[in-house]
């Protein structure tokens, strides 16, 4: 069955299902008529360093085939719609293995004016070892971005996406598989638009691979941040660890949902994950449901958190007696939720960088 | 294979596995119609409003969907034409113990009431089926002003209380089982505890299900009013049967301003029994309910007692055990809604898989965009015991206000090798330091439970380890 007809087989999912509890498809849809499968513009990509130059031999960007639709982690509905719709939008990231660089690459992703779509497939060759940042930006009202692929054995891939979007819906689905004694950190510094429906899917499928997913999410105005974060623990000795905080303030909505699983047969899994929330305002919501679903015995230890609450008043009082204002005060502790997160999230340039970006971020929410 | 072993097969081992011979003097064919419920309430001659209700609860039921959540596999076995919706064993319902019939009373001394009533109990009402068949109340309740009443009955004394509250806390449209519980329901336990009075000693019904494919479908109110206090205490027990039995009960509890209502409930129904219950109180100013809750038998257990904190310092704990052993789905867990300013709330549930048993937590708390100053702790723990066995977490968290302060912690784990050998080298052997394990898991539990409740707890979790190692 080819993903079109495999998208129009199914039936909107309803409310019980957690993963469409708070964002329905049909509000994500470009259309909002979820029969239709519309033909979107492709969104413009390419590959450069910070600085702008040229990447490096071993890492290369090509327009690719979109190959077959993999469903083998049940995202079935968002994963089957966005490979239909980017028949014409296909690119595959190659990185040999082997391949190290110390500087970030970035994968620019342009939405362009209108509403488009992309689907990327990461073929990270084994022991690779960089980082790849990929910015979306764009006027764009809807934007889809597929993400599939694998990493292979041995890699240290750190992967952030930063959704510097202003307008519009973000629709998102990140499907990875992690090869032996891999080691992925993929962070998400904001989302960008003003609704992002976001479901990202990571697979443990060898002997010790590991990942630690980071949230870095600022909402504002009546923007609706709603993440989806899976991890599939398949193989013994694999390792997993979710953190995500979310400042909201405005009357804004941020939703983290989260699911980990454990095979049976994966021995000695260790998995977590924590959600934190800062609420900021009075009309701002934050909504968690981390989920467990454990089925084997021998594991090191699943567990998880979350946490919602508001600026503490300690702390401020602590910034005011030290001489900052209240804004200021509130900005720093703001900024120094976040970046508990953000700077998990790559090396100091990369840190650097992100916090560039965000502290425009902070500078729009409090002008 | 005769019918009997196949049916002892199907359900495994269960300590109360006796059933006393069918004695019923009304019973009403298999499956349910809108006939079957005027019937019922025809029968109990009941008021109309109740007898508009019922049928009104009876149409919601019939049009509404079976939950898509859960263990769906296992609700759509539930065969609602296959059961009989009352049956009544008991002509009328008694005061005194010596007049409850033989076979009846006998049952129930082997559940232990009357020795437990002479050591704790200032009042037994013990459904039987679908009646209560024996109700007492010590003296000194009744000189209280206390009322303890059978539902049935008091429907019929107290028709105003209870037209006042009834449904009040949960709606028949709340979900499709609540609704088959207002349709049909029978039994159950009513409670009115006066301003101001204390009821010092925990009160006690037994419940328990007797004849095969027999639903059982109590209704209990508890109406505490302002500045009082009782302790209601539920356990369950149930035989053996080949084919399946649907408790669905519905609990409504109202807590009003400065009350405080503890309800604690040990589940062990035989494993062959859907037990999908409705339990919710509703917290007035200053009020506080607790939930205690254990489950322990059934096949299937979908329960989440609830609280709604209405009031403005009103309080809500909610601590769960579940244990899940070969063939059973514990779905259990708790629903917290913070509706007023300056209230709190505490879960604590703790679960056991083994022998492919699934325990799973589902719970919600919610915090709306008025209450100010909320604090809330969930805590879940499981062990899961060996291989086969699962365990899983579903929480949700809903906060609409920035002061409010939630946590939510889980873990899953095996039992550690370290506590084991600690044990092991002071001289037990694998199995009972096991079991030690196992109860100091469930301690924060069975601390909250009567004396003989917690003893029994303790003997049936070192039953269940038994044979768990090797």
């Amino acid at each position: 069955m080819d993903s079109a007809s495999q998208y129009l087989s199914m039936s909107e999912p309803d409310k019980s299902n957690h993963l469409w509890k708070y964002t329905p498809w049909r509000k994500v849809h470009p259309t909002g008529k979820i029969t239709e499968i519309p033909e979107l513009a492709s969104a413009t990509l390419s590959l450069s360093m910070m600085d702008g130059s040229e990447v490096p031999p071993g890492v290369s960007l090509v327009r690719g085939s979109g190959g077959d639709l993999d469903l083998s982690m049940d995202n079935a509905l968002t994963n089957s719609f966005l490979h239909a719709m980017s028949n014409s939008s296909n690119w595959l990231l190659i990185v040999e293995s082997g391949f190290r660089l110390e500087s970030p690459i970035i994968l620019d992703v342009q939405t362009g004016e209108v509403a488009s779509v992309a689907h990327v497939s990461l073929e990270i060759g084994e022991m690779a070892d960089f980082e790849l940042v990929t910015r979306v930006s764009g006027e764009s009202d809807w934007f889809g971005l597929l993400r599939t692929g694998n990493i292979g054995g041995g890699a240290i891939f750190n992967d952030v996406l930063i959704g510097l979007q202003e307008n519009g819906t973000f629709l998102r689905s990140d499907s990875l598989e992690i090869g032996r004694d891999a080691q992925v950190r993929a962070g998400t510094v904001s989302s960008g638009s003003e609704r992002t429906k976001s479901d990202l899917r990571y697979k443990l499928e060898e002997r010790g691979g590991g990942i630690k997913v980071l949230g870095s999410i600022l909402s504002a105005e009546s923007m609706h941040l709603d993440h989806h974060i899976e991890i599939h623990h398949e193989a013994p000795d694999t390792f997993s660890r979710l953190s995500w905080h979310s400042a909201c303030g405005g009357d804004s909505k941020t939703v983290g949902t989260g699911m980990l699983q454990v095979s049976k047969g994966a021995m000695g899994a260790d998995a977590g994950q924590i959600f934190h929330n800062l609420l900021l305002s009075d009309s701002a919501e934050a909504d968690s449901i981390p989920e467990l679903e454990v089925m084997e015995n021998d594991v090191v230890g699943c567990g998880h958190g979350t946490a919602n609450g508001p600026i503490d008043d300690e702390q401020m009082f602590y910034l005011k007696t030290r001489g900052f204002d209240e804004k200021e005060a509130k900005r720093a502790l703001i900024a120094a939720f976040l970046n508990s997160t953000l700077s998990e999230m790559g090396g100091e340039s990369l840190h650097e960088w992100l916090v560039g970006e965000l502290t425009q971020q902070l500078e729009a929410l409090h002008s | 294979m005769s019918g009997d072993s196949e049916a002892r097969e199907a359900v495994g081992e269960y300590k109360a596995g006796w059933h006393d011979p069918e004695n019923s003097t009304i019973r009403f064919d298999f499956g349910l119609s809108e006939e079957v419920v005027r019937q019922i309430s025809e029968l109990k001659e009941e008021p109309e409003w109740m007898t508009d209700i019922r049928v009104k609860a009876f149409k919601h039921f019939s049009e509404r969907p079976m939950p898509t959540w859960g263990n769906t596999s296992m609700l759509e076995e539930i065969d609602f034409e296959n059961i009989c919706y009352y049956l009544k064993s008991s002509d009328s319902t008694e005061r005194d113990w010596e007049d409850v019939p033989d076979d009846i009373r006998n049952t129930f001394e082997r559940l232990g009431i009357p020795e437990a009533e002479q050591k704790w109990l200032s009042g037994v009402t013990a459904q039987y089926e679908s009646e209560a068949v024996y109700h007492s109340i010590r003296e000194d309740l009744e000189k209280q002003g206390v009322i303890f009443l059978d539902m049935d009955s008091g429907l019929k004394e107290y028709p105003e209380i209870v037209k006042k509250w009834f449904c009040s806390v949960v709606p028949y449209s709340d979900n499709k089982f609540s609704a088959l519980n207002t349709a049909v329901w029978s039994g159950g336990s009513f409670i009115y505890v006066p301003e101001g009075v204390h009821v010092e000693m925990p009160v006690q019904a037994y419940f328990r299900i007797n004849a095969k494919n027999m639903g059982q479908f109590e209704r209990t109110l508890i109406i505490a009013d302002k500045g009082s206090s009782i302790h209601y205490v539920e356990g369950c027990t149930a035989p053996s049967y080949s084919t399946d039995s649907l408790h669905s009960a519905v609990v409504e509890l109202v807590a009003l301003p400065g009350s405080h209502i503890r309800y604690s409930t040990i589940q062990n129904w035989s494993s062959n029994v859907y037990n999908l219950v409705t339990k919710r109180g509703v917290a007035h100013e200053d009020a506080k309910i607790e939930w205690v809750d254990g489950n322990i038998g059934s096949k299937l257990t979908m329960k989440y007692p609830a609280v709604i904190l209405k009031g403005e310092g009103s309080h809500a704990e909610v601590i769960s055990v579940a244990y899940s052993g070969e063939g059973q789905h514990q779905d259990a867990g708790a629903k917290i809604h913070h509706l007023a300013s300056n209230t709190t709330s505490k879960i604590l549930s703790k679960s056991i898989s083994k022998n492919g048993g699934r325990g799973s937590y589902r719970g919600m708390v919610t915090v709306s965009p008025k209450a100010d100053n909320c604090k809330l702790n969930v805590v879940c723990d499981a062990l899961i015991l060996d291989e086969g066995s699962r365990s899983d977490t579903y929480p949700t968290m809903e906060v609409a206000n920035p002061s409010a302060r939630c946590e939510h912690e889980a873990s899953v784990s095996k039992v550690s090798d370290d506590q084991l050998f600690y044990l092991m080298s002071r001289g037990h052997s694998e199995e009972e330091s096991l079991a030690m394990i196992v109860n100091g898991f469930f301690e924060p539990f069975t601390r909250e439970l009567p004396m003989e409740y917690a003893v029994e707890l303790n003997q049936l979790m070192a039953l269940e380890m038994e044979g768990s190692i090797g």
